[in-house]
């Protein structure tokens, strides 16, 4: 079984656990002597794993880029090339039309981590040009 | 929070004041159980009979909706019974005269009947709050920010520290304790509108010219004016002012106010792209839905809420074509012609927030590694970080001193009335997370309650309405109409109702009002009118309430259905 050293993805407590995977499925965590949990975890950190094994009780992964290739039209999946361009270009036809101000972006105050946050508001500021960015620290 | 999670057990005295950690923040609430058999003292002001108030040395069951006149009473009675701490007051704090202007006549006997709290037990809390050794800590979530009030709140829970003494010592002061697991590091890495990484004003030319000369672009492309904040967003589409919308890692449509209205506000959008790891309500309306890798599945780091930065490493690889969120980000920017080149986690801390943050220069990847953290402040290398901020009374203003403001006690926007008499409040549990996406798909967290959700409801309420344990009822307000269960409930106030966050179907922002204050633009989740009245045919309603469910389900399956053929299997677009 493999480990490997995480914090947990819930609460804003910041404990350390290992998640434990056996053959590419993830079948448990287990605490850390962390600063803030000290060996400990709760309901959510023990048994708030196997969504990473798609379960699709609720809803399922996305696993590939998709859109509507004209408003209200049907998803369609596409590759990464198509998504982003069509994403840039209308983007660009937006801020060219209303200004950079007329786009809003939010960061992520989940999983994605510090790191996307940073490269999200850079984006959002030196690439198009707008402090219209936020994220879920209300709700 | 000005103290660190560890700190909180070394109180003297702990006060929970619309804060229910042992939902919320399990392992938090495991610190004030450690406090009490440590020897301090507990103190809960909360509606609710919560589970900490089953160990509180006191507990204050004030009303829903008077914070500001309870803390501004709490503060009266420290100044009359001389609690506070004339010393530090005079040579830490600024405005002490002007603010009590404005708390003075918010005595105990003036206030009860707002607060339904009596004088003796509100001097008793003040007493044992203010004397407590060696320090005192205030600890708030949700209870206090989404009101109306909020803003307030939080000012006059800070002067009651400064007052008393009770802050800039260790283990002590203020602990907004926040809710999700990288809040704190979203808004420490500046995805806020009006500040850059480490809460460097966008409208101080400096810091701007700063961040210009390390993204590489001229001063005058970066904006000098604040941004929108995204919990207005679905009016700001209404006004026409915002035709794009770039939502990354939330799900507004559970997790936001009057989420039908919202609905209708998305819809308006010229481009909305949501880039997420699941299907969702949100994800389900977007125009283009970009696949992320999940927590597990990626490397990085979090911000706790007492400003712990800690690694946490991929345990899986990427999914499908998953990318990493920065991936995808830096992507876009490159096409866009701001191109971010990064090729790892660490490049991008290092160069985006260590050498731009001076308070984080010493929070290194190294120091980080394995078990390690780093908590900021820690501005060099050798640093060991800062649990306690403000030692010494050094505060963070101008001229480091405490500014006390005051303010006069106002009625939530939404007050009840004959025809929706009873107060909605939306609150947390322990087994699911926000907008369930990711606890709703986890078997064993999934056995603890199914859809459609519960409404608690006192027993008289219950009674009255001629509910059982289990009926199903129907919740509705001047926004909507949902169905969900009674939890008949003897640890909750009569008047109000609670529900949690988390049920796609029993979702109680299909009711709430939205609402935000202009300062923080919180909405006020946690007051609106309503009313329960229990479904006449119970049967139906058990096929109804699944029938829904089961229908929403297959939406996200059906939208999500193209992933299964690949481009090439369709033909080139």
């Amino acid at each position: 079984m493999e480990k490997h050293m995480a914090v947990c993805p819930y609460c804003g407590s910041g404990c350390k656990l290992n998640i434990l995977v056996q053959d590419g499925i993830v079948v448990g965590t287990e605490p850390l002597q962390g600063i803030t949990n000290e060996g400990e975890l709760c309901l959510k950190g023990l048994s708030g794993y196997d969504f990473l094994n798609d379960t699709k009780i609720l809803t399922p992964r996305v696993y590939h880029p998709q859109l509507r290739p004209v408003k209200g039209a049907p998803f369609e999946r596409v590759t990464w090339d198509n998504a982003l361009n069509f994403v840039a270009e209308k983007l660009l036809a937006v801020k060219e039309k209303f200004g950079p101000d007329a786009i809003m972006l939010t960061g992520s105050s989940r999983g994605a981590g510090n790191e996307a946050n940073l490269v999200m508001q850079r984006f959002a500021r030196a690439c198009i040009g707008t402090n219209n960015i936020d994220n879920c620290a209300r709700t | 929070m000005s103290v660190s999670v560890p700190g909180l057990e070394n109180a003297g005295c702990l006060m929970l004041f619309g804060y229910n950690p042992n939902a919320s923040h399990p392992i938090v609430a495991r610190r004030v159980v450690k406090a009490k058999e440590k020897g301090a003292k507990i103190i809960v002001a909360d509606p609710r009979y919560i589970e900490t108030a089953r160990i509180a040395d006191l507990y204050l069951p004030l009303n829903n909706g008077s914070n500001v006149a309870f803390l501004n009473t709490f503060a009266n009675v420290i100044v009359n019974e001389g609690l506070h701490d004339k010393q530090f007051i005079d040579e830490h704090t600024v405005g002490f005269d002007e603010w009590w202007k404005t708390i003075e006549s918010y005595t105990p006997d003036r206030t009860e009947s707002i607060t339904g709290i009596s004088p003796r037990l509100m001097k008793e809390a003040a007493r044992m709050y203010a004397h407590a050794q060696p320090s005192s800590v205030l600890c708030w979530g949700m209870g206090v920010t989404q009101q109306k009030q909020n803003v307030e709140s939080i000012h006059t829970l800070a002067a009651i520290a400064c007052i008393t003494h009770q802050i800039a010592k260790p283990n002590s002061g203020l602990a907004p304790v926040r809710g999700q697991n990288n809040v704190q590091g979203s808004c420490d890495m500046g995805a806020l509108p009006n500040v850059f990484p480490g809460y460097q004003k966008v409208t101080d030319a400096a810091h701007r010219q700063k961040f210009a000369e390390a993204w590489g672009v001229p001063t005058e492309k970066l904006s000098d004016h604040e941004g929108y904040k995204v919990s207005n967003v679905g009016h700001l589409i209404e006004e026409g002012r915002i035709r794009a919308f770039y939502n990354f890692g939330e799900d507004p449509l559970q997790t936001e106010p009057d989420t039908r209205k919202l609905a209708q506000q998305l819809a308006a959008l010229e481009i909305f792209v949501c880039q997420d790891i699941f299907m969702t309500q949100t994800t389900a309306v977007a125009d283009v839905v970009l696949p992320a890798t999940s927590w597990g599945e990626h490397e990085g780091t979090f911000g706790a809420c007492d400003r712990t930065f800690q690694r946490f490493d991929a345990a899986l690889p990427p999914k499908g074509e998953c990318r990493h969120d920065w991936e995808i980000i830096a992507d876009l920017s490159t096409r866009m012609g701001h191109p971010i080149t990064y090729k790892s986690t660490r490049e991008i801390w290092d160069n985006e927030l260590r050498a731009l943050w001076p308070a984080a220069f010493g929070a290194t990847y190294e120091k980080m590694a394995g078990l390690g953290h780093a908590q900021w402040p820690i501005p060099t290398l050798d640093h060991p970080g800062t649990p306690d901020l403000f030692l010494g009374g050094k505060f963070t203003t101008p001229d480091g001193k405490a500014h006390l403001i005051a303010h006069e006690y106002k009625l939530p926007t939404e007050t009840p009335d004959t025809k929706y008499p009873l107060i909605l409040c939306t609150v947390r549990e322990v087994g699911h997370y926000s907008c369930r996406s990711m606890t709703g798909n986890c078997t064993t967290l999934s056995l603890l309650a199914e859809e459609p959700g519960f409404v608690h409801i006192n027993a008289l309420d219950a009674e009255a309405r001629g509910i059982k344990q289990d009926d199903l009822v129907w919740v509705y307000s001047r926004r909507g109409k949902i169905i969900t269960r009674a939890e008949v409930d003897d640890r909750i106030n009569v008047g109000t109702v609670y529900m949690t966050y988390q049920w796609w179907i029993g979702k109680c922002n299909d009711l709430t009002i939205h609402a935000v204050d202009k300062r923080s633009a919180t909405p006020e989740d946690k007051h609106s009118a309503c009313q329960v009245e229990l479904v006449d045919d119970q049967l139906w309603a058990e096929q109804h309430a699944h029938e829904i469910y089961m229908n929403l389900k297959a939406r996200m399956t059906q939208e999500s259905a193209p992933q299964q053929i690949a481009p090439h299997q369709r033909g080139d677009r």
